[in-house]
C-alpha cells in the first residue's frame, strides 16, 4: 500500500501530530533522566528544571488533543489513519502521565536532599530510571519504525522494572524496621520506585498501542505481572 | 448483571438471501465482473463499495436481471435467491423484478400523479381487488417512504412537481409497494443534499427490519453509517467482504485499505 494519501494535506496534517508526539517523546525521556541524576546527585538546581519542564509536555499533549480531534472532525479518517489517530491520542495520555511522574520524583528530590541520604537508594533508583527511559525510547522507535516485534520487546522487559520495584520494595521496608529515624526518606524513596514503576506500566501501553496500530489487535497475552508487594503478605511489617 | 445491548449494526438474522457463486459477466469481449462468490443476508444492509468501473453496479444489477436489457451482457455462475436459481429459463424477469426491487441514483418518477407513481406496479402485478385496497397500499407504501406527511394532501400532484429529495423517496416508496424481498439501491443518494440523504439513510435502517438492502455507495461514509456488510470491490474482482465494523478498523486486504483512506492503490 502507498503511503501517501491523494489528497496530500491529510498527509501533513498526520505528519504534524506525529512529529509533536516524538518530540514530547524526547522530552519525557530527558526529564526521566535528569529527575533521576538530580536525585542521585543532589542537584536541586536540575529538580527545579524536570519540574518547570512539565509544563511544555502539558502544553504538547493539549496542543496533540485538539490536533487529533480537528483531524476527526475534518477528514473522517478509517482502518490505518484511524488506528493512528487513536493510537497517537493515547500515547500523548501516557507520555503525560509519565511526565507527571518525573516531575514527582524531582519534586521528592527537592525533599530529599535536605535528608541525610540512605545507602545505595538513588544509585538503584537512577539504574531503574535508566531502564524505564530505555523502554520508552525503543518503545517510541518501534511507533516510528511500526515495529511490532520490538513494541513486543518492550512488553516483555517491564517484568525486569517490576522485579527492581519488588527488591526495592523489601529494601526500604529493611532499613525502615532498623531505624525508624529513616522511615521519611524512605517513604519518599519508596514512592520514587512505586512511580518508576508505574512508568513503566504507561511505556508498555504505549508499545501495546504500536502493536494494535500495525496489526489491528491488543495483543492478547495479559502481560507478566511481577509485582507481588501488593498480595504477597510475607513482606507486610506485621505478617 | 446488566447485558450490554448489541450493537445496532451486529448481523443477528444470518438467514441468506442471495447467494452468489463464480459469477462471470462480459460485456462483449469485456470480462467485468470476475468469479465472484457473495453471500447476502437477510435483514441486512451489504453496501458494495469500489471504485468507478470495478463492476459494483454491474453485479447490483445482475441480482434482478436488469443485465438481461443489454444486448451484449453475458451472465455466467450461479446466483440463487432462496435457493432458487434467477437466471432459471423458468423464471419470469418480471415477477423477480417484483421480488427484487430497484432504486436508481437519479430519481425517476413516472410522469404520473403522485398516487400512479405507487399504484402502478401493485396495479400490474394485481395485489389490490379494489380501490379501498389499492388506496391503503399507497398509503403505507408512502408511509414507509417517509413522504406521506409531505404528500398526502396532494396525490393527484405529477410525482415529478416534487423536490429531489422527495421524489427519491416517492421512487423508495413506489419500490416498496410491490411487496419485495430484497431492496437494490444503485447510489440512492448521489443527487440529495444531507438531510434528503439523512432521511434515506434513517428510511434504509427502517427497511431493514422487513427486508434485505442492497447499497452501491461512492461515499465511503455511508457505506460505514447505513451497511452491517461491505463488499470492496476493484476491477471485476470481490476483493474483499467483511463486517463493516471490520472493513473500517482494520480491513485485511491492503487494496481495500488503500481505497476508503483514500491513498493512491
Amino acid at each position: 500500500m502507498s503511503d501517501q494519501h491523494i489528497v496530500s494535506s491529510f498527509d501533513r496534517d498526520l505528519e504534524g501530530i506525529q512529529a509533536h508526539i516524538m518530540k514530547m517523546g524526547g522530552l519525557v525521556e530527558k526529564a526521566i533522566l535528569d529527575a533521576a541524576t538530580s536525585l542521585e546527585t543532589r542537584d536541586e538546581e536540575l529538580a527545579e528544571k524536570v519540574r518547570a519542564g512539565d509544563r511544555a509536555i502539558d502544553a504538547l499533549e493539549e496542543q496533540i488533543n485538539e490536533e487529533t480531534a480537528r483531524l476527526i472532525a475534518l477528514r473522517a479518517p478509517t482502518a490505518i489513519d484511524l488506528r493512528l489517530i487513536l493510537s497517537v491520542m493515547k500515547i500523548a495520555g501516557n507520555l503525560e502521565r509519565i511526565g507527571d511522574y518525573a516531575k514527582n520524583m524531582a519534586k521528592r528530590t527537592t525533599v530529599l536532599s535536605q535528608m541525610s541520604p540512605i545507602n545505595g537508594a538513588t544509585a538503584a533508583l537512577r539504574r531503574m530510571a535508566r531502564e524505564v527511559e530505555l523502554m520508552l525510547r525503543d518503545a517510541l522507535d518501534s511507533y516510528i519504525q511500526r515495529d511490532p516485534d520490538l513494541a513486543n520487546d518492550v512488553v516483555q522487559r517491564d517484568h525486569d522494572v517490576d522485579q527492581m520495584y519488588n527488591a526495592l520494595f523489601r529494601e526500604f521496608l529493611t532499613f525502615m524496621m532498623e531505624d525508624p529515624r529513616s522511615i521519611t526518606p524512605c517513604m519518599h524513596l519508596h514512592f520514587i520506585a512505586k512511580n518508576t514503576e508505574r512508568m513503566g506500566d504507561h511505556v508498555t501501553s504505549i508499545a501495546e498501542q504500536v502493536i494494535y496500530l500495525v496489526t489491528g489487535e491488543m495483543p492478547d497475552e495479559p502481560r507478566p505481572k511481577r509485582d507481588r508487594t501488593s498480595h504477597d503478605a510475607s513482606v507486610a511489617p506485621d505478617a | 448483571m446488566y447485558d450490554a445491548p448489541t450493537p445496532e449494526n451486529r448481523v443477528t438474522d444470518q438467514t441468506i438471501k442471495f447467494s452468489a457463486r463464480k459469477v462471470q459477466v462480459y460485456y462483449g469481449d469485456t470480462h467485468a465482473i470476475k468469479d465472484v462468490d457473495v453471500d447476502i443476508a437477510d435483514n441486512t444492509v451489504t453496501a458494495f463499495i469500489g471504485p468507478s468501473g470495478c463492476g459494483k453496479s454491474t453485479f447490483l444489477r445482475c441480482l434482478n436481471r436488469m443485465n438481461d436489457t443489454i444486448d451484449v451482457c453475458r451472465v455466467e455462475g450461479d446466483i440463487l435467491l432462496d435457493g432458487e436459481d434467477i437466471y432459471d429459463k423458468k423464471v419470469d424477469p418480471v415477477q423477480l423484478r417484483a421480488k427484487v426491487g430497484m432504486v436508481f441514483q437519479k430519481p425517476n418518477p413516472f410522469p404520473k400523479s403522485i398516487y400512479d407513481n405507487i399504484a402502478y406496479g401493485p396495479r400490474i402485478h394485481g395485489l389490490a381487488n379494489s380501490r379501498a385496497d389499492l388506496d391503503e397500499i399507497v398509503e403505507k407504501a408512502l408511509r414507509r417512504g417517509a413522504i406521506w406527511d409531505e404528500v398526502k394532501d396532494r396525490l393527484d400532484a405529477p410525482g415529478t412537481g416534487l423536490s429531489g429529495g422527495q421524489q427519491q423517496r416517492l421512487c423508495i416508496a413506489r419500490a416498496v409497494a410491490t411487496e419485495p424481498e430484497v431492496l437494490l439501491m444503485d447510489e440512492p443518494c448521489s443527487a440529495l443534499d444531507p438531510i434528503a440523504t439523512a432521511q434515506v439513510e434513517e428510511l434504509i435502517d427502517e427497511l431493514r427490519q422487513n427486508y434485505s438492502v442492497v447499497i452501491v455507495t461512492h461515499s465511503m461514509q455511508q457505506a460505514a453509517r447505513v451497511s452491517q456488510k461491505t463488499a470492496f470491490f476493484h476491477l471485476g474482482s470481490l476483493v474483499e467482504f467483511d463486517d463493516t465494523e471490520q472493513i473500517f478498523t482494520n480491513p485485511k486486504d491492503e487494496r481495500t485499505e488503500s481505497y476508503i483512506t483514500g491513498r493512491i492503490g
